[in-house]
């Protein structure tokens, strides 16, 4: 058995100070192991990284950080015009708010939803990674846990990065809420609202995802979904005029209806809301339905990858 | 033959152990053990090697039966057990764009190791397969040889108690082959890991294992000590110079041998030799030759061979 560090220079050499090789060699490791968690931990590290481009070659970095770039460039010009301009652009109504943000949000958020994410669970079936996972403590529940929390961290750089970015600095030069009180109430609603805007998306991203192995023919499957639901709930709802309760099939729409209820906003007001498809009606939606809505796909699409993945030999 | 210690007996244990797929049995009510070393999973394509390795990680629930691995039941106490155990699979599961030390180093972090720990076992254990000064090139450039060490690397990363080894020689020339088993061999007779290898390739079981389970069509056809199941030997073989003077000499030594209640089977001017003492086969040859004044061209021990075995049991 190896010692940790051998010494292979003369032990003369070594007594006069003279510098040491040191064979760093293969041996036995008694320390700590970090569990289920600690592997969890490391396939969220690893995934992100993956989906953010880092540590791969630049082709892969385009995307996602354009997808960043989309959502956080808005933000940062609209903090420069209030710096220089020196009034509080937010109350005159010249400058968004933080909901009526999320339009430039909304746009990221289905480009990386529709193009980056499904490589998060394509890859790993495609190039025979998932029994290698499954071979460690990892489970299918557990990895597929990881790889949610993967994507809630890299999309909490899209949804809710920007609108921090924009508190932080409101709140600087003077357009922030007003007093702590005001100020936790926004933080609290951006959080939750990050979370709500992209739920419904990345659950069917990821379920399309699930079922099939090509990168390509998920992302087609994303887009397709997004803007068909949109455009036939559109056409039911407001051409139509069958009950608005079809919005609840509105993949792109019932995520923002539900950032609206938080905000408690109209969503006919200015920037996304009022000016965009589907139209009024959404708003004629309650509360209660628009959130039901929302768990609905959440769970449906949960569904759809835990019974894929069920399906899916681990060892082949 | 290896340096594991033995204090787990037996490493692998099943007990009737079936698995279906449909109509089709896999694994066929398998009663199995293993222990410590380096054990030789051999059997044909299709044999049930991969489903039982699948089996005893647990990625499959068996139709019935059991098994234990390290004393841990694969089925309820599988995380745990995955934690002590390395696995390189078959199949080419190297995500090309990777660097091979943050390939090894990932896997080593998944089974547990802190970052600081796994980034050095990473390259230990590259260094150790002969791809130290590789390390940091992306998996996709490497060659099919650097690539099944790569699997072996991110195997022993965690300073597993044992490694699964599905095929690890699929797709090498004979030199790689060659390489690749002796740190196979290294790895448990210098580093006290033990070692369940796959493979279809008799030899590659026959020299670097110490035990062997041997199955067909998902039945067991042998499990034991590789130097119990093939003994010290079985006969001799004689093989004659068939010379002009004297006439027929070949036929004489094997009629003398006969009459000396050998048995003996013959092909040409070969004569295999048994039912006997190997030494006092050797002098009975010998003295025939003598007596009919033939020549020997070649005189050896025969030894029995993984392939007898399936041979003998063959249905």
């Amino acid at each position: 058995m190896s010692e940790t560090t051998d010494v292979e220079a003369p032990a003369a050499q070594a007594a006069e100070g003279a510098a040491q090789i040191l064979d760093q060699r293969y041996r036995p490791y008694s320390g700590p192991r970090r569990g289920l968690a600690g592997a969890m931990r490391a396939v969220v590290a690893s995934s992100v990284r993956f989906t953010l481009g880092l540590g791969r070659p630049a082709r892969h970095k385009f995307l996602p950080w354009l997808a960043v770039v989309i959502a956080l460039v808005p933000a940062v010009v609209f903090v420069g015009i209030a710096t220089v301009l020196d009034i509080d652009l937010v109350s005159e109504q010249i400058l968004p708010d933080y909901h009526q943000y999320y339009g430039f949000i909304q746009v990221a958020l289905f480009f990386f939803c529709g193009i980056v994410v499904p490589e998060i669970l394509v890859v790993d079936r495609r190039n025979g990674m998932l029994p290698l996972y499954l071979s460690t403590p990892l489970r299918r529940w557990s990895y597929l846990v990881s790889k949610s929390m993967a994507v809630a961290v890299t999309l909490a750089v899209i949804t809710v990065g920007p609108l921090l970015f924009l508190l932080v600095a409101y709140t600087i030069e003077g357009s922030g809420p007003d007093g702590p009180g005001d100020w936790l109430v926004v933080l609290g609603q951006i959080l939750v609202a990050g979370v709500a805007i992209a739920a419904t998306i990345t659950a069917a991203s990821l379920a399309i995802s699930s079922l099939t192995d090509r990168r390509a023919f998920a992302a087609i499957g994303v887009i397709l979904l997004l803007l068909g639901s949109r455009l036939v709930t559109g056409v039911l709802v407001e051409i139509a005029e069958l009950d608005a309760r079809l919005y609840a099939f509105n993949l792109s729409d019932i995520g923002a209806a539900l950032k609206d209820r938080i905000y408690g906003v109209d969503p006919s007001g200015a920037f996304d809301g009022g000016e965009s498809s589907p139209g009024d009606r959404i708003s004629e939606l309650s509360t209660m339905f628009v959130l039901a809505a929302n768990a609905a796909w959440v769970l449906a699409g949960t569904a759809v990858v835990w019974w894929r993945y069920r399906r899916i030999e681990g060892g082949k | 033959m290896s340096g594991v210690t033995d204090d787990i007996a037996v490493i692998v244990e099943t007990s009737a152990l079936t698995q279906r797929f449909g109509s089709t049995v896999a694994l066929a009510s398998l009663d199995v053990q293993m222990r410590p070393g380096v054990t030789g999973l051999v059997g044909a394509n299709g044999a049930g090697k991969t489903t039982l390795l699948h089996a005893l990680l647990g990625l499959r629930t068996p139709t019935s039966g059991s098994s234990t691995v390290l004393g841990l039941d694969p089925l309820s106490q599988g995380a745990t057990l995955r934690a002590k155990v390395g696995f390189a699979p078959e199949r080419d599961v190297l995500p090309d764009e990777m660097r091979a030390v943050d390939f090894v180093r990932h896997l080593a972090q998944v089974r547990g190791l802190p970052r600081s720990e796994a980034r050095t076992r990473a390259s230990d254990s590259l260094w150790l397969v002969g791809l130290g000064e590789e390390r940091t090139r992306t998996l996709g450039t490497m060659s099919t040889g650097q690539r099944q060490r790569v699997k072996l690397a991110q195997a022993i990363a965690s300073d597993p108690q044992l490694v699964l080894l599905d095929e690890p020689t699929s797709g090498l020339d004979p030199t790689q082959r060659s390489e690749m088993l002796n740190l196979i061999g290294e790895i448990s007779n210098e580093h006290s890991v033990s070692v369940v290898l796959s493979s279809h390739l008799l030899e590659e079981v026959e020299r670097v294992c110490d035990h062997v389970v041997a199955l067909d069509a998902g039945r067991l056809v042998a499990s034991g000590p590789l130097a119990e199941l093939l003994g010290d030997g079985e006969g001799i073989t004689l093989e004659l110079v068939d010379v002009a003077e004297p006439t027929g000499s070949v036929d004489l030594v094997e009629n003398t041998l006969r009459g000396a209640g050998v048995e003996v089977q013959r092909v040409g001017t070969t004569l295999r030799l048994g039912g006997g003492d190997r030494d006092e086969l050797c002098d009975r040859a010998r003295d025939a030759v003598a007596e009919a004044g033939a020549r020997i061209r070649r005189l050896e021990t025969r030894r029995r061979t993984l392939a007898d075995l399936f041979e003998a049991t063959a249905v």
